[in-house]
């Protein structure tokens, strides 16, 4: 088995077809007839035009619009002016063709790949492409043709470029592996949209595979399996067919409202890591965002980012999202997250140690300069401020004085900002539970932490595995306290959400509609299926289960009972 | 010549599409279309020369034409980007 990157889900099963570029080696000429040259290119740019613009129709009906734009693009591209004059200039030197076509791709290709922007970067594999697609009509060198694969082909290939996509009919190409690509790349999104499941960044693929041979493409974990055995072929046969069932019937839940069998309407927003992640909740059809970390900022590097960094990352997640809801965490390191360049003490207990809200209470500097980040891009959309580990009132109590501090600072600079940005805390520890009724009178909202707040509850370290068993949001200790949180908050009138794993368990959605949560938050994945499941329960149907489920004893009756509903 | 200074306001600023949709509207005219960014100057009806420019949201571009139809030009072009370019 081979691991990769899972950039569109579900499984392939099917042979593997070999895709190798055509060999377009040629030997570079000078003293060449300009004239000659010029008819030439602009018999080569005639047919790619033709072919690409049939390509694109096709690319329309079959992946949408925005994928056809990205033919569109590569149209351009070529006819780029700027681009257009660079080749004849060199073309009227007396060099052919083909070199004057190469060379000024790649003093694209250079331009885009050296630009500190992901986006830009992208762009080099476009013209790379329309490179090859160019010298291939120049030469006269005919490509394997994609467009007549055979059915259930896996299709394993150096690059997907979007031009190879775009030939390709997904009535016939049951999965894609490559060599390079990322989650990002131009090839992922196409493969997301025609919903192929694709695995890509698998090293040496061209060499491992050979054509003919079968292969799982496992698109959700980012796996390969080569030559399976019977049973393996079955067991992914069934996860095929579970995975496909599922995704009609998700598919039926776009575009939405999230609602309760009896019409109650909840919201139901995602959890991002990165300002780009915010893209995945919009496709994915996510309400807003229920927790944004903010340690990816802090992470994988050598030094603080600054105020306006931190800033522009806030910004640019609050501009994606237009308007929906962003609630933002701030930092949350210690524990198990660590960050070298603040030389933070080893510690005997970390979990119940210098982390998180604490930790930044005790830095004051750094903890102002992400408020105030937060604060100014508040004024780009409806941004709530979310602090995790809280104990009791005078952390809360803490921040609002910090909060107040900088909004008047900010009024005599005259920069704007969301006057009255909410702030909410994360009930994440048996004490916040126990203080739930204080914090509630002066906290804007509430978020449930499920994942530490079992952990602390259960008083049970996770990673253990001898008292790993303990860990189960469905312990009654834990559901008690979910449920008087959710409870309290309702009786003090403000809206509580739930941000952890367990937000999104099917057998934990009734208890969690009938205790009354307001906002529900998880991957941005699995927002159409936890949309379908709150839909299944109306009130009085979860109220009945919630009132066996409360009445048992054992952790173990809980899983059971909640079962029989999945 | 005229000249106007805009700010880009769509979240991922001038990425392939917005790019590719803005110059290919500005080829249209006959006028001399050039926008300005951080002191260095891109030829708007150019594509490639908007990508490697890498122009993200919340800059500040001055947009200067020069020639036949170049009010209406500049109309379209501060239009486009004040709008989101579409996006």
């Amino acid at each position: 088995m081979e691991k990769g990157i899972g950039a569109s889900k579900g499984y392939g099963i099917g042979k593997v077809v070999v895709y190798r570029p055509a060999d377009l080696h040629y030997t570079p000429k000078t003293g060449c007839d300009p004239e000659t040259e010029k008819k030439r290119l602009a018999d080569a740019l005639g047919r790619f035009l033709e072919r690409n613009e049939r390509l694109r129709e096709r690319v329309r009906e079959t992946a949408g619009d925005a994928a056809a734009e990205i033919i569109t693009g590569h149209i351009m591209m070529l006819q780029d002016p700027y681009m257009s004059s660079e080749i004849e200039k060199q073309i009227d030197e007396g060099v052919c063709a083909e070199s004057a076509v190469e060379s000024v791709c790649d003093l694209f290709i250079g331009m885009f790949s050296s630009v500190d922007d992901e986006m830009t970067r992208q762009r080099a594999t476009d013209v790379s492409d329309i490179k090859q697609e160019m010298l291939g009509l120049l030469l006269g060198v005919r490509t394997v043709d994609l467009t007549d694969l055979p059915k259930d082909t896996v299709l394993v290939a150096r690059e997907l470029t979007p031009s190879m996509t775009a030939c390709i009919d997904r009535e016939c190409v049951v999965g894609f592996v490559t060599e390079l690509g990322s989650k990002t790349s131009h090839a992922a999104i196409l493969a997301r949209a025609m919903e192929i499941p694709a695995v890509l960044s698998v090293e040496n693929a061209l060499e491992k595979y050979a054509d003919g041979q079968l292969v799982v493409v496992d698109g959700v974990r980012g796996e390969v399996v080569a030559s399976p055995e019977e049973d393996t072929v079955a067991r992914y046969m069934q996860l095929r067919l579970d995975f496909n069932a599922a995704r009609a019937e998700n598919a039926k839940f776009v575009g939405k409202e999230t609602r309760t069998a009896d019409g109650r309407r909840v919201e139901l927003f995602a959890n991002i890591g990165t300002p780009e992640d915010a893209e995945n909740v919009l496709s994915n059809d996510g309400e807003g965002v229920g927790l944004f970390r903010t340690e990816f900022l802090f992470m994988d590097r050598s030094a603080m980012p600054s105020e306006n960094e931190q800033f522009e990352a806030y910004k640019k997640a609050l501009l994606i999202l237009k308007g929906k809801p962003v609630i933002i965490r701030t930092l949350d390191i210690g524990g198990d997250k660590e960050i070298p360049y603040l030389g933070m003490e080893k510690e005997q207990n970390p979990f119940l140690g210098f982390r998180a809200i604490r930790y930044c209470l005790h830095n004051p500097e750094m903890y102002r300069a992400q408020l105030r980040a937060l604060l100014r891009a508040s004024a780009y959309g409806d941004l709530r401020i979310m602090i995790p580990l809280v104990t009791g009132v005078d952390e809360l109590r803490q921040v609002r004085a910090m909060v107040a501090e900088l909004m008047t600072e900010l009024d005599e600079r005259a920069i704007p900002y969301r006057k009255d940005i909410p702030i909410g805390v994360m009930i994440e520890t048996p004490a916040a539970v126990l203080v739930a009724d204080r914090l509630a009178k002066e906290a804007d909202f509430f978020s449930i932490g499920t994942n530490d707040l079992t952990g602390y509850t259960m008083a049970v370290d996770r990673g253990n595995a001898k008292v790993a068993y303990l860990y189960s949001a469905f312990s009654p200790a834990v559901l008690r306290s979910i449920r008087h949180v959710i409870e309290t908050a309702r009786a003090a009138g403000i809206p509580v959400g739930m941000c952890g794993e367990a937000a999104a368990d099917p057998a934990l959605i009734p208890l969690l509609v009938a205790f009354g949560l307001d906002e529900f938050s998880v991957t941005p994945t699995s927002v159409l299926a936890t949309r379908k499941e709150i839909s299944r329960w109306s009130k009085a149907e979860a109220d009945r289960i919630a009132e066996t489920v409360l009445s048992l004893d054992t952790e173990k009756q809980v899983v059971a009972e909640l079962g029989k509903y999945i | 010549m005229v000249s106007k200074k805009v700010t880009v306001v769509n979240a991922m600023g001038f990425h392939m599409r917005p790019a590719t949709s803005f110059a290919g509207a500005m080829g249209k005219y006959p006028c001399d279309i050039k926008l300005r960014v951080g002191g260095k100057d891109v030829n708007a009806k150019s594509l490639m020369n908007i990508i490697a420019a890498c122009i993200k949201c919340g800059t500040e571009v001055e947009v200067i034409c020069d020639g036949e139809r170049e009010t209406e030009a500049l109309a379209e072009a501060t239009g486009m980007i004040e709008s989101g370019l579409g996006e």
